[in-house]
């Protein structure tokens, strides 16, 4: 695999505080690549640190194999796409797609050309004249990767892009960004909290939590073997057991299915006793909520929820205080490694 | 307001005695009388062409223009740079320097003024210009920093960051986007150092010279020796002057802004 960028043993700092802790990762080139975590999970600082605008405390961080550490943000030939969109309010459309372009002294008709091919690949060509304030949100966010697709940057880097926009507009920008990232070809990095984003747009999604990296992998690979409780957690995995031999295991909660202690079926697999503690319909699904005891005697909670539609009308007769089975399949079951 | 009588009766009370005295002034100046009473005796413009044409008071008034537009300048040339270090800088003691900057709002003026007279003017035999200078810009200095300040603390660093990503110098950076960012800022920044170094009495006052005294000294001078509806017409050329100065600071960033972004 060819490296876009690479960070090797990269640690930022502020006082007591370590944002991103002796950090290691490639960027693949021609890739998108997303960082994924909850806030304070050292994300945004790990794109920062990429884009130059925060030099690491300690490591190195490479850009096709150019030493980049400590180059300033304006040496780097990198797209940034920002949360706040962060457009020149006092230029139109078309001047602040052509802004990278002026800087790199390129002639005004061939700046005119590249600018309104870039217009046209967001699909906002014909507001080229327009203020950045009278566009919609969807709009700016698309002219701010314009001016960052326009530079032919060695990396795009987009931060949260689609964090502000209303949730029809974000899911179709999704394949919006993929889709300029294929006619493009550019290698991207995507920073998001957002793991349904992430698992829908990556081609390797990088999981951090509190500065270290949790999990590298496809998104389907991570999805389905979660390394650890953590990832496992922030991927929607809810019924999580103790073993008998100290191992953890952990299961869907849609994999989670629930019947009446007297007519559960035999099946290789989880098997467990519970106690309904709640069962309520949220929109599509039905939640049962349970509570078991693990291989330790502790108290574990678990979630089964099942598409409503699916259900026979026994199913629903479940009230708190009854007694369940609860079952999952063998290749439903992920055993996970204890954290680092 | 209804509901509420004496919250609104003092806001009403309030507005009386703001606005009645200036009514008093500026309807004696169109007096056609030669005594500043009330009411005016028949109405005429014949006061505003004497006191335009009063000659200590014309070469007043072009004094105290020339001062308030190189003090403003002067303000806003040292005050716009230490607006960015302080918000933008990674300097230490950030708010010691700013209170330095904002402490001319509570030095008393005539403890500067005394200062600069016995430093500038005695110690370095310098013209009263030259100490009323330093002494203005050090006193609209303030009002430089803050407000700017204020354009500033609204505009996103993202979109400066987002120019040194596409390639710009941090130089380039400050004239192609943090400049034109700033620009209402400085704009009204300049208005309301201009109207308080125009209007200032106290340093004017110490620092004068037979050469060099400004507009409100004369005033004041001339009102201690004669009381005729000259004063009141100078007055209101004033008054119309500086309404029109705020209705354009007013227009153009907004009064809560200017005084340090009260409602942002």
């Amino acid at each position: 695999m060819t490296s876009a960028a690479e960070f090797t043993g990269v640690t930022q700092s502020y006082g007591d505080t370590v944002a991103v802790d002796n950090l290691n990762l490639q960027i693949e080139q021609g890739k998108l690549t997303t960082l994924l975590g909850p806030s304070g999970c050292g994300k945004t600082t790990t794109l920062r640190m990429l884009a130059g605008y925060i030099t690491p405390s300690a490591g190195t961080i490479t850009i096709n194999g150019a030493d980049a550490t400590r180059l300033p943000p304006e040496k780097r030939n990198l797209g940034m796409v920002f949360q706040s969109y962060a457009l020149f309010p006092h230029m139109t459309v078309a001047e602040n797609v052509g802004f990278g372009l002026k800087l790199r002294k390129v002639p005004a008709a061939q700046r005119r050309d590249v600018v309104m091919h870039n217009l046209d690949l967001v699909g906002l060509a014909h507001l080229a004249d327009r203020k950045p304030k009278a566009l919609s949100g969807g709009q700016q966010q698309r002219v701010a990767l314009a001016r960052a697709i326009a530079i032919s940057p060695s990396l795009l880097l987009l931060d949260e892009p689609l964090s502000n926009l209303d949730a029809r507009l974000r899911v179709q920008m999704r394949s919006e960004i993929r889709r300029i990232q294929g006619e493009t070809g550019l290698t991207v990095v995507l920073v998001t909290h957002d793991q349904e984003e992430a698992l829908e747009m990556s081609d390797t999604m990088v999981v951090m939590r509190a500065g270290k990296v949790m999990q590298t992998g496809a998104p389907a690979t991570v999805f389905s073997t979660p390394a650890n409780r953590f990832v496992a957690d922030f991927l929607g995995y809810e019924n999580f057991l103790t073993q008998s031999d100290g191992g953890l295991i952990t299961v869907r909660p849609e994999h989670l299915r629930v019947t009446s202690a007297d007519r559960t079926p035999q099946q290789p697999g989880l098997t467990v006793s519970a106690v309904v503690t709640d069962s309520v319909h949220r929109g599509v699904d039905h939640i049962v909520t349970l509570t078991t005891t693990d291989a330790t005697g502790a108290a574990v909670t678990l979630v089964s929820t099942t598409r409503r539609d699916t259900l026979s009308t026994d199913d629903l007769g479940l009230h708190p205080g009854d007694t369940v089975v609860a079952q999952a399949r063998d290749h439903e079951i992920v055993r996970l490694t204890p954290e680092k | 307001m209804r509901g509420r009588p004496i919250l609104g009766s003092l806001a009403v009370l309030g507005y009386i005695i703001m606005i009645v005295p200036i009514l008093f002034v500026v309807s004696t100046a169109f007096t056609a009388g030669d005594a500043l009473t009330f009411p005016p005796q028949g109405l005429s413009l014949r006061w505003f062409g004497e006191a335009l044409a009063y000659q200590p008071f014309v070469g007043a008034l072009l004094s105290s223009l020339q001062l308030a537009v190189v003090s403003t300048l002067l303000a806003l040339l040292l005050g716009v740079p230490v607006t960015l270090a302080i918000q933008r800088g990674k300097i230490p003691g950030k708010s010691l320097v700013e209170g330095l900057f904002l402490s001319p709002l509570v030095v008393p003026e005539l403890v500067v003024g005394l200062a600069l007279y016995q430093q500038i003017m005695i110690g370095l035999h310098q013209t009263s210009f030259v100490a009323l200078l330093v002494g203005h810009t050090v006193l609209l200095l303030p009002y430089a920093v803050r407000v700017t300040g204020a354009s500033l603390a609204l505009a996103d660093p993202a979109i400066e960051e987002a120019a040194r990503g596409l390639g710009a110098s941090p130089l380039r950076t400050f004239f192609s986007v943090t400049l034109p960012l700033l620009r209402p800022g400085i704009f009204s920044a300049g208005l309301l150092s201009f109207v308080t170094s125009f209007n200032n009495v106290p340093l004017s006052l110490l620092l004068q010279s037979r050469q060099f005294r400004t507009l409100p000294v004369t005033m004041l001078d001339y009102v201690q020796q004669s009381y005729d509806p000259m004063i009141a017409a100078m007055s209101t050329l004033i008054l119309a002057g500086t309404v029109v100065i705020a209705v354009v600071a007013e227009k153009t960033l907004g009064f809560a802004k200017i005084f340090g972004g009260i409602n942002k």
